[in-house]
């Protein structure tokens, strides 16, 4: 099952696709991993990796840094039954896009993560990824800023139809988006 | 305790006062009651999220402060814009600002007998 969790910042989306991801292992109690995708290149961000692991230890989770190339990912995962919690597309869409001296275009990186992500889905049982609603600030921004907006629009929209079931969480309550018939989660 | 949230402009304030047709209700705007005492008047605090940016500007602890005022007063309303759903911004203190306003909501919201969201003046209920 894939399940696309969604929210803007500090809207809580992390601790619920953390709990989704869980009981889906416990379900069946397999291996879970963590696909971390932040760069950590000051304090700042070392402080918020600390942060989240923290909130993981003790979960058994078993973490995996990719903060590009996120299909790779799949060959690093000795379990073939497996959830695995990807965190986040946000981080990993502005990695791949500004990562290089020059930009990738839009069309590249929607394409690139589009074809990663379908590799880690074949591989694994379950895999829950947690995106960000960065669209609503009406703000005008640079035209490279903007190129990413478009593409993580594009992403979003690509992962939620490939998803059964789409939830967006505000102000730490899940709102469901989508639901394929069938699937057990509430 | 009601918490209400939903983008900028949209009617919350409003809605709020349409909706539960309020006798006695006094409005706070960017601001918390700076005394608690005993009243019965339900206290609704607008623009909840300008009160957490002041108080972070003034080194504040705004989770510890709001959490005071809800333990005073249980008729209470929390109007909030949503701020997270954006780009984040390169300055250190908006970031700050906008993960602290959320975390702040979460906390909440779970003690809140009601959550809505407006839009368009309309509140959809999520808890």
């Amino acid at each position: 099952m894939v399940i696309l969790v969604i929210g803007g910042s500090g809207s809580g989306k992390s601790a619920y696709a953390e709990k989704v991801a869980l009981r889906l292992a416990k379900d069946r109690n397999i291996k879970k991993y963590y696909l971390a995708t932040m760069q950590i290149f000051d304090n700042e961000t070392q402080k918020k990796a600390d942060r989240h692991r923290v909130l993981r230890q003790g979960k058994g989770f078993i973490t995996i840094e990719q903060p590009i190339d996120i299909g790779k990912a799949s060959e690093k995962m000795e379990a073939e039954d497996a959830v695995a919690l990807l965190e986040c597309i946000t981080n990993l869409t502005a990695n791949e896009m500004f990562s290089k001296e020059t930009a990738i275009s839009e069309t590249k990186v929607i394409a690139k993560i589009t074809k990663d992500v379908e590799q880690l889905i074949k591989k694994l049982t379950h895999l829950v990824i947690v995106s960000g609603n960065i669209f609503e600030d009406g703000a005008i921004y640079d035209p490279a800023t903007l190129g990413y907006i478009r593409a993580m629009g594009i992403i979003n929209q690509t992962l939620a139809a490939m998803a059964d079931e789409v939830v967006e969480v505000v102000v730490g309550i899940p709102i469901v988006l989508k639901r394929r018939k069938q699937t057990c989660m509430s | 305790m009601k918490l209400v949230i939903g983008g900028y402009a949209q009617g919350k304030l409003n809605y709020v006062l349409q909706k539960y047709q309020l006798s006695k209700y006094r409005v706070y705007d960017g601001t918390i009651p700076a005394e608690y005492k005993q009243c019965e008047e339900t206290i609704i605090v607008n623009h909840f999220h300008q009160w957490v940016r002041d108080s972070l500007l003034k080194k504040g602890c705004p989770e510890q402060e709001v959490l005071t005022l809800l333990d005073h007063y249980d008729r209470c309303v929390i109007i909030s814009s949503e701020i997270g759903n954006g780009i984040v911004p390169i300055d250190p203190f908006e970031r700050e600002y906008r993960e602290c306003v959320g975390k702040i909501l979460i906390t909440i919201a779970e003690r809140a007998d009601e959550v809505e969201r407006v839009i368009c003046g309309i509140g959809q209920r999520i808890k």
